[in-house]
């Protein structure tokens, strides 16, 4: 288990700074000279004085070779100095924390809505196997998971804000705005999740040990309760780790449709403006997140797992 | 406590149940198809066991053993219903028993055994978690009382230190220990009764002896009534006071054991015994050539496999080994005795880590990590080694197709080979799933041969099959050996197997070759303490009990 986690550890380690790096390189593979980008963002005028040019090259560091101008970007970086936003002129992180604290909060509780409904309706299913029930289940998350997010949301914008006005329908002001972001975001999520909580649900229900625990006195129920459903939802933690990382770069159209100043909003607008300094601080915090969650995830399923909690290896 | 177990007449089926046939005249007038019915899987069964009773239920796979034990509990699958006839236990009549009724009678008056312990357990929780649900149920006790009586059950259950069991999980227990540890679990309700579905049938000697050591305590000191399905004719000749003897259903033939198997009245009873006389002398064996030159040579063979925590014992400990061209080479040992690494390392699937591995083909090369094609190994699970999405014929040409040669030619080869071993080629049109454990063995056998192989190992390759089963692999592998002049190499815990068919005998210990000698010579005189162990725990076989006179008293003293 020490192992597996010091592994796991640098594993994380090594995929971050190798994101990190490709982050780093998107201003020198864009088109364009950036320090002329820099000069004609603060100058008037078509004409770039070219001693100006050299002399903030220079100021820059950017004549240093790139492994040193990397190096200094990071070390920057980590101490919170992500630059200006080239658009607004002001510090980046002051853009992405808040942005990454509401992407944050639409991803936890779309995942906690998708993961008790898919709980609730995988377990119903696995348990009514190939009967009614399990059919009904089966066919609604197939359809909803072909049904993409540009579409459903304007519809449920159509029917919920504009018709029955019970919910807002743009914008980011208390829970009620939440409603619709979260319902369009867990379908996803919720489809897969469903099916691969019944999958777990039916291996652990055709284990001789179910049988064994009726065989020791076990209700249906209680062996349901016990024996079932902690074992068939232990598939849930990987899943949701690597769909929390999904979530949190996934969510632009939703974000967008919904006018959510999130993340996702955060880099479209980011990307439309060519704010390079802004692009690169909110993608290197999604990527550090998106890693760190995934590997929770596997965590979690290692602790929970007791064969891989006590293995050496 | 009066009367025991009694069932009476007892018919289950498969398909719709009773209960929903009386609209059956709707269907026909309606037209929707033919009268539900439902296919008999046991029709009539009749069978005692009266408290302190032993009676053992044999038969071969699939004649019904295991139907009529879950019909006691009332667990039988979906679709399978009791038809007919009564399940009484001590005045209950458990078919007409209530859910809530049959839950007190499940684990608390009636305690149940598995084949595979290691299956039955739930791998997420401890063995104190399983023990603490039936003391809770059956016996009222909820913390410090359950979790004293819970270390006092797995001590009874010979755990020296009961505490570090009651905390381990299910993959931390070895084979005997987790049939032990199911033993304490059956036991927690204090049941009159005892269902014991084959539990030695996957244990080695020494554990097999324990195990049914344990359950016949009980039932001396408690009074426990022992319901033992078994194939193993020697244990009913060593335990049991009664025996049923199964077929398709129905209870062919009962009575005292030494009865029914000294004088077998009916042709089922007879093969039985027959398959399980596996007595040395049987068959002559073709003699083998002492100068014959080694087919696989061990030279001081070492295979450690990383990571394997505390002790870090090799799984093989310079193990030097000679087997001969032509020879049938018995491998003994309990599990985790290093027979399976041994079994890898001679097909190449693992490369040693010090020493040499040589096979006949290899010349005087370097342990190489492709495996040989000279090796050929067939494994335990029949059903594990076929992929159950492929037609067999499609598993059977897999490993034709590195070698060319056209479609026709293939198709010839794979017919020839099945005929070899004595199947018809229809057969290759099925899955693995409509084949019977016996069949699929062959098939394995089969495949491993189209290569042409001059050794065969067989890794536990019958000790999942039952007794008449077995005994037509056994056969076949020695028809094959003779005439195909092959090689063979035997792992197994069963030492009657071993001794029926083998040449030499070598037996492995904790990774270390502790013996290796001539068959007649091993069962007459073994040397290692361990061999003297293994030797004295096997059951005598079923026929030579019954001519001298059933066990007494089958405790042999153990040290373990």
């Amino acid at each position: 288990m020490r192992g597996f986690l010091a592994r796991r550890t640098a594993a994380l380690g090594v995929t971050v700074l190798l994101a990190s790096f490709v982050v780093f390189l998107i201003p020198y593979v864009t088109p364009g000279d950036p320090v002329r980008k820099i000069i004609r963002s603060q100058v008037q005028g078509e004409l770039v004085d070219e001693s100006a040019v050299q002399g903030l090259t220079a100021e820059l560091g950017l004549d240093d070779p790139l492994p040193v101008q990397y190096v200094r970007w990071l070390s920057h970086f980590v101490s919170g100095d992500m630059g200006l936003s080239y658009t607004s002129r002001t510090p980046v992180i002051e853009h992405v924390m808040p942005a990454l604290w509401i992407t944050l909060s639409l991803t936890v509780v779309t995942l906690a809505v998708a993961a008790i409904a898919a709980t609730a309706l995988g377990t119903l299913a696995a348990l009514r196997e190939g009967r009614l029930t399990d059919r009904v289940i089966t066919a609604l998350t197939q359809a909803l998971i072909a049904m993409p997010e540009y579409w459903l949301a304007p519809v449920l914008v159509l029917v919920f804000a504009l018709n029955l006005s019970v919910l807002p329908s743009a914008g980011w002001s208390g829970p009620s705005s939440m409603v619709l972001p979260v319902a369009v975001l867990a379908i996803r999520p919720l489809s897969h999740f469903t099916s691969a909580v019944r999958e777990g649900m039916l291996d652990a229900l055709g284990g001789e040990h179910v049988l064994a625990a009726r065989a020791r006195g076990l209700s249906h129920s209680q062996t349901v309760f016990r024996h079932v459903i902690p074992n068939g939802l232990l598939p849930l933690t990987t899943l949701t780790g690597v769909w929390f990382a999904g979530l949190l770069g996934g969510s632009v159209i939703v974000e967008v449709i919904f006018a959510i100043p999130g993340m996702g909003r955060l880099l479209y607008d980011a990307v439309l403006n060519s704010d390079i300094p802004l692009a690169q601080g909110g993608v290197v915090f999604v990527v550090v997140l998106a890693v760190v969650l995934t590997t929770a995830g596997d965590l979690l399923h290692a602790v929970l797992n007791p064969k891989m909690r006590n293995s050496h290896a | 406590m009066s009367e025991g177990l009694i069932i009476e007449h007892l018919h289950v089926g498969h398909g719709v149940p009773p209960a929903q046939r009386r609209w059956a005249w709707k269907r026909r007038e309606s037209g929707r198809g033919p009268e539900p019915a439902s296919t008999p899987l046991l029709s009539g069964v009749d069978l005692t066991v009266a408290p302190g009773e032993f009676v053992a239920l044999v038969g071969a796979s699939g004649s019904g053993k295991t139907m009529t034990a879950l019909s006691v509990l009332g667990l039988l699958p979906p679709h399978v219903h009791i038809e007919a006839g009564s399940i009484r236990l001590g005045g209950t009549d458990l078919t007409r028993a209530g859910e809530a009724e049959l839950n007190r009678v499940r684990g608390g008056r009636v305690g149940m055994l598995y084949q595979q312990p290691k299956r039955v357990l739930n791998p997420r929780r401890t063995v104190r978690s399983h023990l603490l649900e039936p003391l809770a149920l059956h016996a009222g006790l909820r913390g410090k009382a359950a979790e004293e009586r819970a270390l006092e059950l797995l001590s009874g259950a010979g755990f020296p230190d009961p505490a570090s069991c009651a905390d381990a999980y299910p993959h931390q227990l070895s084979g005997g220990m987790a049939q032990r540890a199911m033993m304490a679990l059956a036991l927690a309700g204090r049941p009159e009764l005892l269902l014991a579905d084959e539990p030695t049938s996957a244990l080695d000697p020494v554990l097999e002896r324990q195990v049914l050591d344990l359950i016949d305590r009980q039932r001396r000191e408690h009074g426990l009534g022992v319901l033992y399905i078994t194939h193993n004719l020697a244990t009913v000749a060593a335990y049991a006071d009664r025996v049923a003897v199964m077929r398709a259903g129905r209870i062919e033939e009962s009575g005292p054991a030494t009865a029914v198997l000294n004088a077998p009245q009916t042709d089922c009873t007879r093969t039985l015994r027959e398959a399980a006389a596996l007595t040395p002398d049987a068959k002559p064996r073709r003699a083998v050539d002492h100068e014959a030159s080694a087919a696989v040579v061990l030279d001081r063979a070492t295979k450690r496999f990383p990571g394997r925590g505390r002790d870090a014992r090799p799984a093989l400990d310079e193990v030097s080994l000679e087997v001969r061209d032509g020879e049938i080479l018995g491998i003994l040992g309990q599990s985790g005795s290093g027979k399976s690494t041994l079994a890898r390392l001679v097909v190449g699937l693992e490369t040693a880590d010090a020493g040499r591995v040589a096979r006949a083909g290899d010349g005087a090369a370097a342990p190489s990590r492709t495996p040989g094609r000279d090796v050929q190994l067939v494994f335990q699970e029949p059903h594990d080694s076929f992929d159950p999405r492929m037609r067999l014929r499609t598993s059977l040409e897999a490993p034709l197709l590195t070698r060319g040669g056209t479609p026709a030619a293939r198709r010839k080869r794979i017919h020839q080979a099945v005929k070899e071993v004595d199947l018809d080629p229809t057969i290759l049109d099925r899955y693995p799933s409509q084949c019977s454990g016996g069949q699929l063995q062959r098939l394995a056998i089969a495949r491993a041969l189209l290569l042409e192989p001059s050794v065969l190992i067989c890794d536990e390759a019958t000790s999942a099959l039952d007794a008449v089963t077995q005994r037509t692999v056994l056969d076949l592998l020695r028809r094959l050996h003779e005439s195909r002049r092959l090689t063979l190499i035997l792992i197994s815990h069963d030492l009657s197997v071993i001794r029926y068919m083998s040449h030499r005998v070598a037996v492995l210990h904790r990774g270390e070759l502790v013996e290796l000698a001539d068959t007649a010579d091993f069962f007459a005189r073994p040397r290692h303490e361990h061999s003297r162990q293994l030797v004295a725990a096997a059951l005598p076989p079923a026929c030579a009990i019954l001519e001298d006179q059933r066990l007494s008293q089958p405790n042999v003293a153990l040290n373990h």
